[in-house]
């Protein structure tokens, strides 16, 4: 099953997040790998994925778990070789899936070459490729985002005694796009990887490309300029192929991403994935209608890109005071829990381990209006280790089986990139795919049937959204419509059983059929459909006529 | 078991979206669309502010307005169809029901609490449409109480002034106090909170029935409380917004006052005959709670309406009081307005040969309650005068004073109970 | 003489003995049918009364109101009162029959006429004794309204009231017992007329203050009016 041809199949894409070095180490030196990535496409296949999304794999000091690149061109000597990853790419493509990969334009590594030549001296003709300046005082109005470690955007440089700008870490020094040569550059980097048939970029960090004074250098006209350019080039020599916008912003910011639909093709929902959160514990639907009410329409190409967790923590930047209080309280109980503005926490733990609202949070990921992801692990509901420092907690090694360290190495535990998941609830003994794998009720199950069934149409990918509103509040209602294909989702968000009453008078006469078990419900009629509904349950109904 | 059949089927629908809450807060109305709409959005300004997680419901019971009051109320609702800039987190219920039979706030507290029973809400709050000058800060001081700290019922204290609630300050609260050892400075509230236990146990009171379940039903909770020894907390609230509408008649007063209190001494007698602990009742925040305008006062009438019951109701009287009282009273009314005093003893004694001739029902009960009407006339006006300059601290201790006659003539209330003339 | 004295003595004793003796088992049989009677109607009491107490008469009574009457009139329950009229009437019958028993001449019919009065003289008595409570109790709450509404002459008042429903309630009284039929017309009459007095006065004293507004709106105000209801600006609670 090759890779279909089809401009907007990012649209009916079900995403899978992985990074290389937590998926299977085929080397036995403590690192997974892409051969042992290879290896598992079966597996990812079976799930029934169809993309994959590749953390940096790129050489890297590894400080911001390879955000921090230093040489864009090559990969990372620990998970193979340049050609173990084009042949991991033409299995992949095999299989039907795609391959998106991390692109880090704001910044580089403060190892990379181009550093390094730049910060050799004032007159390095590679001087201007980054920030510079004498103060510290410049680009006042620009917000610190990694609040826990970074005092100032503007780090002192004692090689060239000039103060170079870091939106993030401050070994990680911003590229200045003002410079047309790193402009080329950046586009030359991004043709290495199209031309070996990489499908999409996720673009890291976009908001944060150009700065001037004045603003809060945040999603700026010129920033937009420089993707328009990159989009442009990108249809021009290499029609079909996807950016993915990563930027941490409200919907109403972000619509500018899309543009006319000739910038990013799509872009994350941050808001809404703390909201959904945020509903089941309220029990109430309130704050997932109003932020997809706040959500702008987008243009007909372009696609939301939706997530319950992924490799970072939680955010909570794109919540009220309020929101973030609860939040905390509710999910993040203990201080350690919590980094910056969020919750370091996978999905099950976060979840209290509670099947049904596991169910409902991915019954309802799949069933709104975007691109799913899956971050990896959570379709077998692995834990956290919250007492590893950052975000790796969250990003310890797959658990495969019950075996040594869980499958996912033949070296010895201690020289693992990262300690797996011992404790006997979460631990790769309690939690492992070959263990799932013998049960049809499992997780890994339930989520391959959810999965299937989500891609056994294309509403819930291209279709629209219509909020029903029933007066129940506890219970979250929409119908999704492409072409004469219409379906009817409810989610129960509530821990009790719930009797709802639904208007479904534009549906009259037609009957309902569960999606799951393809039973026929009553047919509706004049009177509002009453529905009682189990705690946390949620049901797809096809709405036909017969 | 509850009787929920007060609740319509179509109030029952709404009760079901609404689901189970932490807080219920109740509004009584009968057309007051004139005040109810500035109510109800300080009452949803106190619980976004003070309890933002707590799930919450508004419950308007209506005696059958017809000024548009159940739409104001309904208006006050967050959800999501309706847009709001409000920092919610949940949605919000703001819903109305029109209870049957005539307006009446006992029959609105029953439907209130059958409302609360039903929702399982952990503390109930009901707020009198007519107060005016309802602060947000006022939901906080009446439920934190019984969410926080586990209190059963939270009483407001007011600052008034000094002449209102007449009534309450020289009969019911001395009474309640010396009585029932409960020192609660508004028995009788307006605006109040109570948990669910009590609620409960309220609900499942044989009162419904009863004249005391329609009306005074506020004074009977209390009552209730405290014969039930409840956790009673009284919370400062501030002033009370006094509406320009007629003030209410003095009998139907009496009748919801001392004729409620005189019922709850003749069914509960165990509650008082022996003598009990106090039943302590804190106050948070508690301030004198007087304000001193100056106020137009007819006391010429008073006079002249204390003299005239004296003389026109004597045979009444003469099957009611003990022949020493009766003549104490007949000789004051014969005293000119300037020198008319009617002492704190005499009037304690007074009120308690009520409360034992209610309790024998010498003459009809209501006739009793009736009777005492021309005798608080007095008793008011040697108020009136005993306080024209009083400053703050006077008129506390004042009051004092009454509740201190009364204490001390409980006795004289144990022998006259049963007879003993 | 004194021989025919004493014989004549011996004789009258010997007569009254005979009597006596003639009379006396009747005597015994009507002591027992009265002992027994006595029992009967104990037992019936006690009957009345737990059927009244499981149909919980009391309550009933009470929402009608006849137990605040009756309390008025220090009078015990309703419950007590009409089971001891069943013990009365009951006795009362066995009473009778045990004096017929005597075959005293011409009793039997007086005992049937009497049994025949009995229930209107039962009702009568009904009439009687409730009218009487309601003349005291309407004539009370008369009294009380007109006082604390501030009319004047509240006694004159009251008295009325209290005059006219006694004389209706005799009236009917009689009128059951068949002692004169006339009255109950002029009765009627009376009754009528205070009927419509009292809505006149319960209309007067609901809607003085409507009727007031009401007159001054349409004959302008008059400041002395304005006066009079200074005291009530006072919020009692």
């Amino acid at each position: 099953m090759p890779v279909q041809q089809d401009a907007l199949w990012y649209k009916d894409a079900v995403i899978y997040q992985v990074h290389v070095r937590s998926f299977l180490d085929s080397s036995g030196d403590g690192n997974g790998d892409f051969r042992g990535l290879a290896q598992k496409l079966d597996y990812l296949q079976d799930l029934g994925i169809n993309t994959l999304w590749l953390m940096p794999f790129f050489p890297s000091p590894l400080r911001d778990d390879g955000y921090d690149i230093s040489d864009y061109r090559t990969v990372n000597p620990l998970y193979g070789t340049l050609d173990d990853f084009k042949n991991f790419l033409e299995v992949a493509h095999k299989r039907g899936i795609r391959v998106i990969i991390e692109m880090v334009l704001n910044h580089t590594s403060d190892q990379h070459p181009w550093f390094q030549e730049s910060r050799s001296s004032r007159s390095n003709p590679r001087r201007d490729w980054y920030v510079w300046s004498d103060t510290d005082t410049k680009y006042k109005g620009t917000r610190i985002i990694f609040l826990d470690t970074e005092l100032s955007n503007w780090a002192w440089d004692p090689v060239s005694k000039q103060y170079y700008w870091h939106r993030f870490f401050s070994h990680q020094p911003d590229l200045n796009w003002d410079n047309p040569a790193v402009r080329e550059e950046m586009w030359d980097v991004m043709r290495f990887w199209l031309d070996m048939g990489v499908d999409a970029f996720r673009l890291d960090a976009v908001p944060y490309l150009v700065e001037r004074e004045g603003t809060n250098c945040e999603n700026l006209p010129e920033t937009h300029g420089v993707i328009k350019d990159l989009r442009t080039r990108l249809d021009r020599e290499y029609p079909g192929r996807m950016l993915l916008a990563e930027a941490n912003q409200w919907p109403s910011d972000l619509r500018a991403y899309f543009s006319t639909g000739d910038e990013f093709h799509m872009a994350f929902h941050f808001p809404l994935m703390p909201r959904m959160f945020m509903g089941v514990k309220l029990e109430d639907r309130k704050p997932i209608t109003e932020i997809l009410k706040q959500t702008p329409e987008i243009p007909e190409t372009c696609q939301w890109c939706l997530f319950l967790r992924n490799h970072d923590e939680l955010t909570l930047e794109m919540v009220t005071d309020l929101e973030r209080d609860y939040m905390y309280d509710e999910y993040a109980k203990e201080k350690a829990m919590r980094l910056n503005l969020g919750i370091r926490r996978r999905l099950a733990p976060l979840l209290d381990n509670d099947r049904r609202r596991i169910e409902l949070m991915n019954g309802m990921l799949m069933s709104m209006p975007g691109t799913p992801i899956v971050y990896y692990g959570d379709e077998i509901g692995m834990g956290d280790n919250i007492n590893l420092g950052d975000r790796n907690g969250v990003r310890t090694p797959m658990q495969w089986d019950g075996g040594w360290n869980g499958g996912f190495s033949t070296a010895d535990p201690e020289t693992l990139y990262s300690p797996l998941m011992l404790n006997p609830v979460y631990g790769f003994q309690a939690v492992n795919v070959q263990s799932q794998k013998r049960f049809d009720h499992s997780l890994l199950a339930w989520m391959k049937r959810l999965i299937k069934i989500r891609k056994s149409t294309a509403v819930f990918g291209r279709g629209s959204i219509q909020f029903l509103y029933p007066a129940n509040h506890r219970v979250l209602a929409y119908v999704r419509k492409l072409g004469n294909e219409t379906i009817l989702v409810v989610n129960n968000l509530s821990s009790s059983a719930q009797a709802v009453e639904l208007d479904l008078k534009p549906y009259k006469g037609n009957i309902l059929v569960e999606m799951f078990g393809r039973n026929v419900f009553p047919r509706i009629g004049d009177l509002p459909y009453l529905l009682t509904m189990g705690p946390y349950q949620f049901y797809w109904f096809k709405i036909r006529r017969v | 078991m509850p009787d929920e059949s007060i609740l319509s089927d179509e109030f029952i629908r709404e009760l079901i979206n609404v689901g189970e809450v932490d807080i219920l807060v109740g509004v009584p109305t009968h057309n007051d669309a004139r005040t109810v709409g500035q109510v109800v959005q300080a009452v949803r300004a106190g619980l976004l502010k003070y309890f933002p997680r707590a799930r919450s419901v508004i419950i308007n019971a209506d005696g059958g307005s017809r000024d548009g009051t159940r739409d104001l109320v309904c208006a006050a609702s967050i959800n999501d169809t309706v847009g709001s800039n409000l920092p919610a987190l949940r949605t919000l219920h703001s819903i109305s029901t029109q209870y049957e039979g005539p307006p009446a706030s006992g029959t609105a507290l029953h439907t209130i609490l059958a409302a609360a029973d039903l929702l399982q809400a952990k503390a109930c709050a009901v707020i009198s449409p007519e107060s005016t000058s309802l602060e947000p800060e006022w939901v906080e001081r009446l439920l934190r109480p019984v969410i926080r700290e586990g209190v059963d019922l939270v009483l407001p204290v007011y600052r008034r002034h000094k002449f209102d609630g007449m009534l309450i300050r020289n009969l019911v609260y001395p009474v309640t106090r010396a009585v029932y050892g409960c020192t609660v400075q508004e028995p009788y509230p307006s605006d109040y909170a109570f948990s669910s236990n009590l609620g409960s146990n309220f609900l499942n009171q044989d009162l419904w029935t009863q004249e005391q379940g329609r009306h005074g039903t506020e004074l009977w909770l209390t009552l209730a409380a405290i014969i039930g020894r409840y956790r009673i907390y009284q919370s400062f609230l501030g002033t009370r917004g006094r509406l320009e509408s007629p003030p209410s008649d003095l009998v139907k007063a009496m009748r919801e006052t001392a004729g409620l209190l005189f019922c709850s001494m003749d069914c509960y007698p165990a509650a008082w005959k022996d003598s009990r602990e106090p039943l302590p009742a804190p106050c948070g925040g508690c301030q004198p709670a007087v304000s001193l305008e100056p106020m137009r006062v007819n006391r010429k009438r008073l006079h002249q309406m204390f003299t005239f019951g004296i003389s026109q109701l004597e045979p009444v009287f003469s099957s009611i009081l003990s022949t020493p009282t009766h003549e104490e009273l007949k000789r004051l009314a014969t005293l000119p307005e300037n020198e008319f005093e009617l002492p704190e003893p005499l009037w304690a004694r007074t009120v308690y040969e009520f409360a034992a001739a209610y309790h024998r029902a010498v003459i009809g009960r209501d006739h009793v309650v009736q009777a005492l009407v021309p005798l608080f006339r007095g008793r008011a006006l040697t108020f009136l005068t005993e306080n024209r300059e009083a400053k703050e601290s006077e008129i506390e201790s004042n009051i004092d004073k009454v509740c201190h006659a009364f204490e001390a003539e409980k006795p004289y209330l144990l022998q006259v109970w049963d007879g003993g003339k | 003489m004194w021989s025919n004295f004493v014989g004549e003595m011996t004789r009258a004793a010997d007569e009254i003995l005979k009597g006596f003796a003639r009379f006396l088992p009747r005597i015994l049989e009507m002591l027992v049918i009265v002992l027994v009677g006595w029992v009967i109607a104990i037992l019936l009491r006690a009957i009345a009364r737990s059927i009244l107490k499981i149909a919980r008469f009391d309550k009933l009574s009470e929402h009608t109101g006849a137990t605040q009457l009756l309390r008025g009139a220090a009078l015990p329950s309703l419950t007590e009162l009409t089971s001891r009229f069943v013990f009365w009437i009951a006795w009362l019958g066995f009473i009778l029959l045990g004096i017929s028993v005597l075959g005293v001449a011409g009793f039997d019919e007086h005992v049937a006429t009497f049994i025949e009065f009995l229930p209107r003289l039962v009702v009568s008595l009904f009439i009687l004794f409730f009218g009487l409570l309601a003349a005291s109790f309407f004539s009370r709450a008369v009294l009380l309204g007109a006082v604390n509404a501030n009319l004047s002459s509240p006694r004159i008042i009251s008295w009325a009231v209290r005059t006219m429903i006694i004389l209706f309630v005799v009236s009917m009284a009689f009128e059951e017992l068949s002692i004169s039929s006339r009255t109950v017309v002029v009765a009627f009459g009376m009754t009528f007329g205070a009927l419509m007095f009292g809505l006149a006065l319960a209309f007067g004293l609901g809607g003085k203050d409507l009727a007031r507004r009401y007159l001054e709106k349409r004959f302008g105000s008059e400041p002395a009016e304005e006066q009079h209801d200074h005291e009530d600006e006072l919020s009692p609670l």
